[in-house]
């Protein structure tokens, strides 16, 4: 970069720089808010806690022995990655269908594009209300429909595998919005040269989608495989609207487990919950870091 | 008007394959567009009204009363107006934030630059959810436990809007910095009289994304408060769900309420976050 008089000015700013004094607001925030978390997690997990949830022995690793000597915690680090893995599945292939069959001049297009990114409107929260209303036992809207088509719905919340189900459906429509705006910007960025070539050569549609625009497509395909999973592992607020856990716990994941153990009805336990925070952040990482190596190489290939 | 609106000069094939096409993407669309449909009609609908007379309700079912409903179970208009206050404090100071540090990220050249833009990413990889319990710790010993401003002090300052800012500075010619600094205007003259506007899809792009997510936290705003005083909507409406569970009409009058003015801004802004995200998400 080329050194020239404004830049010197800047730099001479009484031997320092105005840089750091800019940086400052947000890098100090960002140091108490994210970093300092980081490591007084860490300190915490170490400890543990008296009635209030304080601090008070030196206990090393004995929360974390204790948390995978749990079965319980073991069904959480389990069901944790399913709920996650299944939620990204269905939002990401839903959502890369409805973005590639959209691709070019279709009847309606414009509605169904409107109609698609409507989920996005949706917090987690609001869309876990809204699937509270169509789950609901007896007076829910979506075993009255699935019967009308013939189809016996199960008692959704109250058994453990159709809550399972229940928890991902949710969490995969509400996704839907978001993977849709990302994968229909890819397919909008796909040359049209390329298209128009493929088309010249007779591929049809399926084969054009399979051969030449999911390829294209798949540095965002990864985007949304990773951040939808990531933000999978952090399910919570479909867990506190539609399950609190239950039934029986098997829909306790990570954060639920953080939010019970620390903030539940029974005597908080910030020691044991920070071990928790500390698994999650240490998977969370391990993704990220793998997710930056893919795109690493894919930038290099 | 048919729907081959492809005017290719190849004859049957192309044409069933639309025609393919539009059947895939009607069925998607009514599977995405139920829970919408269902919850306003709902909400529109009197309690057991989409139950008795399912999807397609009479007229005589309309009425308002859910929300007049919802409004005596839960503190509704003042938790929108927390929200209100959050959404606006939050946005407002993740801007300002922000456009410093991004500025400070691409035109002066200062010592430690790359290695304050490195912590910057690093908190894009943290998981938000997992680092409460010393923020609850941190904003409830400063007696913020409960207010507004408790709510909003962590998240002041955010990585992605950061992220955001710094890309689209970085490809404003450096000449047009370096000449507004020749003419005088100090750093924070140029950054929000030359290099913001110049900037403004992004920037608007980046607001909107702040908004969006100071509108829609959940976990952060339960966990701060336990009064309505500064509860948020989103918060109340869990709450909504949990003590109306026989009524999903109210359920519903909630959820609606809630989710209104971030539809109006997906619909109006449609094309605009797919064109934040082309240029935006991946690097």
């Amino acid at each position: 970069m080329p050194r020239n008089t404004p830049e010197r000015t800047v730099r001479g700013w009484r031997g320092f720089g105005i840089g750091p004094w800019l940086v400052l607001p947000a890098l100090v925030l960002l140091l108490v808010f994210y970093f300092w978390p980081l490591v007084r997690s860490l300190q915490l997990s170490g400890y543990a806690s008296d009635i209030i949830g304080n601090p008070t022995r030196w206990v090393g690793l004995g929360n974390y022995v204790s948390l995978f000597t749990d079965p319980s915690f073991l069904y959480t680090v389990f069901i944790s990655i399913v709920i996650a893995l299944l939620g990204m599945a269905l939002a990401t292939a839903s959502a890369l269908a409805a973005s590639v069959l959209l691709r070019g001049r279709l009847l309606g297009s414009g509605i169904f594009r409107v109609i698609f990114s409507l989920p996005f409107a949706y917090s987690a929260a609001s869309a876990s209300v809204v699937f509270a209303g169509l789950f609901a036992p007896s007076v829910g809207v979506l075993n009255v429909v699935l019967g009308a088509v013939g189809l016996n719905g199960p008692d959704w919340l109250s058994r453990p595998l159709p809550a399972i189900w229940a928890i991902a459906i949710a969490t995969a429509w509400y996704e839907f919005g978001f993977s849709f705006l990302v994968l229909t910007a890819a397919v909008r960025d796909v040359p049209s040269e390329v298209v128009e070539a493929a088309q010249i050569d007779g591929a049809n549609e399926f084969r054009l989608a399979a051969r030449i625009l999911i390829p294209i497509m798949r540095p965002s395909i990864l985007f949304l495989v990773v951040t939808q999973t990531i933000s999978g592992l952090q399910t919570f607020a479909q867990i506190q609207i539609l399950t609190l856990g239950g039934p029986a716990g098997s829909t306790t994941t990570f954060v639920y487990r953080l939010y019970q153990l620390a903030f539940g009805n029974g005597t908080p336990d910030f020691g044991r919950a920070s071990a928790v925070a500390i698994v999650l952040i240490i998977i969370v990482a391990s993704i990220t870091a793998i997710q930056f190596r893919l795109f690493r190489s894919e930038e290099t290939a | 008007m048919s729907i081959f609106t492809k005017t290719r000069t190849r004859n049957t094939r192309p044409r069933t394959g639309t025609i393919v096409r539009f059947v895939a993407v009607l069925m998607i669309a009514v599977v995405i567009f139920f829970p919408v449909y269902v919850s306003f009609l709902g909400a529109l609908t009197s309690n057991g009204a989409l139950v008795r007379d399912g999807i397609f309700p009479k007229l005589a079912d309309f009425t308002l009363g859910n929300f007049r409903a919802a409004a005596t179970s839960i503190p509704l208009a003042q938790e929108y107006l927390v929200s209100v206050g959050v959404v606006t404090l939050q946005t407002l100071a993740q801007l300002v934030t922000g456009a410093l540090a991004a500025y400070a990220f691409v035109f002066p050249q200062w010592r430690w630059r790359k290695l304050a833009f490195g912590l910057v990413v690093i908190t894009l990889a943290i998981p938000g959810e997992s680092i409460v319990i010393p923020n609850y710790e941190l904003v409830s010993s400063l007696g913020l436990r409960n207010t507004v401003l408790g709510v909003v002090l962590p998240f002041m300052a955010a990585g992605y809007p950061i992220f955001l800012m710094r890309q689209a500075f970085s490809a404003i010619p450096r000449e047009v910095w370096e000449a507004a600094r020749l003419d005088g205007a100090g750093d924070i003259r140029a950054l929000f009289g030359i290099i913001i506007p110049l900037c403004r899809p992004q920037v608007i792009n980046a607001i909107l994304w702040s908004a969006l997510a100071a509108w829609n936290g959940f976990f952060w705003p339960l966990l701060i408060t336990d009064t309505a005083s500064a509860r948020t909507i989103q918060v109340g409406i869990s709450q909504l769900a949990s003590s109306e569970v026989g009524n999903p009409a109210i359920i519903f009058a909630g959820a609606v309420l809630v989710v209104v003015p971030t539809m109006i801004l997906v619909i109006v802004a449609q094309r605009f976050l797919v064109n934040g995200l082309s240029r935006g998400v991946l690097r």
